[in-house]
């Protein structure tokens, strides 16, 4: 026992220590500029990472207002995408004959690119609302919906009737309702799937509000700061906005990972 | 068989349940989403929108403005309503500096690449260019919105804040390396403008035929509206000297630049304070091409300049100077490369992809102040073509 989980810390610690040392590694060659001489880039469109921590801290203030409006648009539309999903799945469960070929055109929705449906949604919700910022921000949270609702459709579709061999005609062999079906097996194997979903829809959800603030009507958020500067060819505000948009992948991603870790433990 | 039919169909008929039960879903989450942008609403708008009363004199006669309404009370409405737009990406100093002047917040609606915002009355007051926006906005050809004597503009140059555009610039070091390239290009592209302010409609056909991204009738429009740009200045005075360097015009350029363009990069904002007139262009090679006989040995012979935007009649002189021959006569081989969406023209030529470039004299001193050595060496556009559009009350 005892072995075992020295075995297992000695595991764990390499996972975490290899990646972060390849960030060091990295970080270091980056500010040393040696990076910059194996990939042929200079210190103007790659700035060191001094100077883009730099300007992060210069304008902590301002960075957090762009990072408040796109944090809101990605969870707004990543729950929204997700319960709608998630009910989708429901319904395919319920009408199992249309259930699964509905949902692989649903499933279309997903090749739809970011960068087409932006535009067009912008158009549709200008009715929405007299202020600018509320329509502009219904519409970026459209279209994060639209890409978080398919994924979930699918995967909780599978929880919903991927059962443990045996499970259903145990429940049906006890004279179980469907609705007893549903809620006491249907449901809790669905939750490992609905997880599998938000791993894939939690990095979506980031990256479609980025590129949705690219075309919005009002001016704001940490994609926008990114378009906006490196336009206007100032590439090291431009890597202060990227570093930020890491940032929130990683936290939000993280935060899934340890609510999963919770929610989850000893079933897996 | 039968049942693959019919499983084709219901899977049509599931298509459309969730198409339908999307589109409720996106009535439905309304309520949702507007509490959260609510309270997001106050942090966001930083210089928060305080609605002003229209002027009684706009809206007695209908939901636009009288066609005698004074510039003021046109700005002044429109900025309280938050309804002034604009594309921003570094198009946006000229009109801050216009709501910096009537006391107006510097907020702006980010407006798209076509009037459809102006068209449905979600912009009021929306950014134009003399020879593009506006003509769309006008006229009724292919493309147009046929609004006619329905709009009016205010012209930045009217209002003395206007802003230096359409430049030829270069790095420092090529210019250094290669002087006679420079002054052939400048003389060759110069005279390609010079033939085409003369014959806007050859020249306006001669940018068709290479490839333009809008319809004839709209190019020939540009063709004539750009042809003023080149030949007035700010003050309306009319200029022979194509392509000069005016100091006071760059200067007022420099000036607000420096008051309008916000840089979040420290070093940046400190170096673009302390830029003058000859930290941004070069007046030598203009000279120097505008004294000189038109023979030229030009270092490199293979050059290529990047437009600012897609092919249009607003870069009329260079496909002028391609097609007539101006480019070869001058001992140079052009290629010119189009622009279009986020093409950054300065970065371009910065890293050396193109050798010569077209931007605004605004986004060459943001590129400057953010370390990137280029200098202007021509001056096309005389005078700003920006202009804010508006509709009034028939």
């Amino acid at each position: 026992m005892k072995k075992l989980r020295s075995k297992f810390n000695r595991q764990t610690i390499t996972t975490i220590l290899y990646p972060v040392l390849f960030g060091v590694l990295i970080a270091v060659l980056w500010q040393t500029q040696l990076l910059h001489k194996i990939i042929g880039a200079d210190t103007f469109t790659l700035p060191l990472p001094k100077r883009i921590f730099g300007i992060i801290t210069d304008n902590w203030s301002n960075i957090l207002i762009n990072v408040r409006a796109t944090v809101i648009v990605a969870l707004g539309g990543l729950v929204l995408g997700s319960l709608f999903g998630y009910l989708l799945a429901i319904v395919a469960t319920v009408f199992p004959k249309w259930g699964s070929g509905g949902l692989t055109i649903a499933s279309a929705f997903n090749a739809i690119p970011i960068i087409a449906i932006a535009p067009i949604l912008n158009n549709l919700t200008k009715d929405f609302s007299k202020d600018p910022n509320i329509r502009s921000m219904f519409a970026k949270m459209l279209v994060v919906m639209i890409t978080c609702t398919v994924s979930m459709s699918i995967n909780s579709y599978r929880g919903f009737t991927e059962l443990k061999p045996f499970s259903l005609d145990l429940m049906e062999s006890y004279a179980a309702k469907k609705t007893a079906i549903f809620f006491k097996l249907r449901v809790p194997n669905s939750i490992p799937y609905v997880f599998t979903a938000l791993r894939i829809s939690v990095p979506a959800c980031v990256i479609s509000a980025l590129v949705s603030e690219y075309f919005a009507e009002y001016v704001i958020g940490v994609g926008r700061q990114i378009r906006e500067n490196i336009v206007l060819a100032q590439y090291a505000t431009a890597w202060a906005y990227i570093a930020i948009a890491c940032g929130i992948g990683i936290v939000m991603y993280v935060i899934l990972l340890i609510v999963e870790g919770v929610l989850l433990k000893g079933r897996r | 068989m039968k049942r693959l039919y019919l499983r084709k169909i219901s899977a049509l008929l599931m298509m459309c349940v969730l198409l339908i039960t999307a589109l409720a879903g996106c009535g439905k989450k309304a309520e949702n989403v507007s509490d959260n942008a609510a309270t997001e609403a106050p942090t966001a708008t930083e210089e928060a929108l305080t609605p002003t009363e229209a002027p009684a004199a706009t809206e007695a006669a209908g939901p636009y403005y009288s066609a005698d309404a004074s510039v003021e009370s046109v700005v002044t409405d429109a900025a309280g309503k938050g309804m002034v737009g604009n594309w921003g990406l570094g198009n946006e100093y000229e009109i801050q500096a216009l709501l910096t002047k009537y006391n107006q917040p510097t907020t702006y609606l980010s407006q798209a690449f076509d009037m459809d915002g102006f068209d449905d009355d979600s912009i009021l007051l929306a950014s134009a260019m003399t020879y593009n926006e506006l003509g769309l906005v006008k006229n009724s050809y292919d493309g147009g919105y046929g609004y006619g004597d329905g709009v009016k503009y205010i012209d930045m140059n009217d209002e003395g804040v206007a802003m230096l555009e359409d430049n030829i610039f270069t790095t420092g070091k090529f210019a250094k390396e290669n002087p006679e390239t420079v002054k052939a290009f400048i003389y060759a592209s110069m005279k390609g403008w010079a033939y085409a302010c003369a014959n806007p409609d050859e020249a306006a056909q001669i940018v068709y035929k290479y490839g333009s991204s809008v319809s004839a009738d709209h190019q020939a429009y540009m063709a004539g509206e750009v042809k003023k740009l080149v030949e007035t200045d700010m003050t309306g005075a009319a200029v022979t000297n194509y392509g000069n360097m005016d100091d006071t015009a760059m200067q007022q350029t420099l000036d607000l630049a420096k008051k309008y363009i916000k840089l979040d990069d420290s070093a940046a904002a400190d170096k673009l304070q302390t830029l003058t007139l000859d930290d941004i262009r070069d007046t030598s090679f203009f000279t120097a091409a505008a004294a000189s006989d038109g023979k030229f040995t030009p270092e490199k012979k293979d050059v290529s300049i990047q437009l600012k935007w897609l092919p249009q009649a607003q870069f009329m002189g260079y496909y002028v100077a391609l097609d007539k021959g101006y480019y070869s006569e001058a001992g140079l081989n052009v290629k010119i490369v189009p622009g279009g969406g986020d093409i950054g023209e300065t970065t371009a030529v910065y890293t050396g992809q193109v050798d010569f470039g077209v931007t605004w004299v605004s986004n060459l001193i943001a590129a400057k102040a953010g370390g990137m050595d280029l200098v202007e060496v021509t001056q096309v556009y005389q005078r700003s073509g920006l202009v804010l559009v508006y509709k009034i009350n028939k």
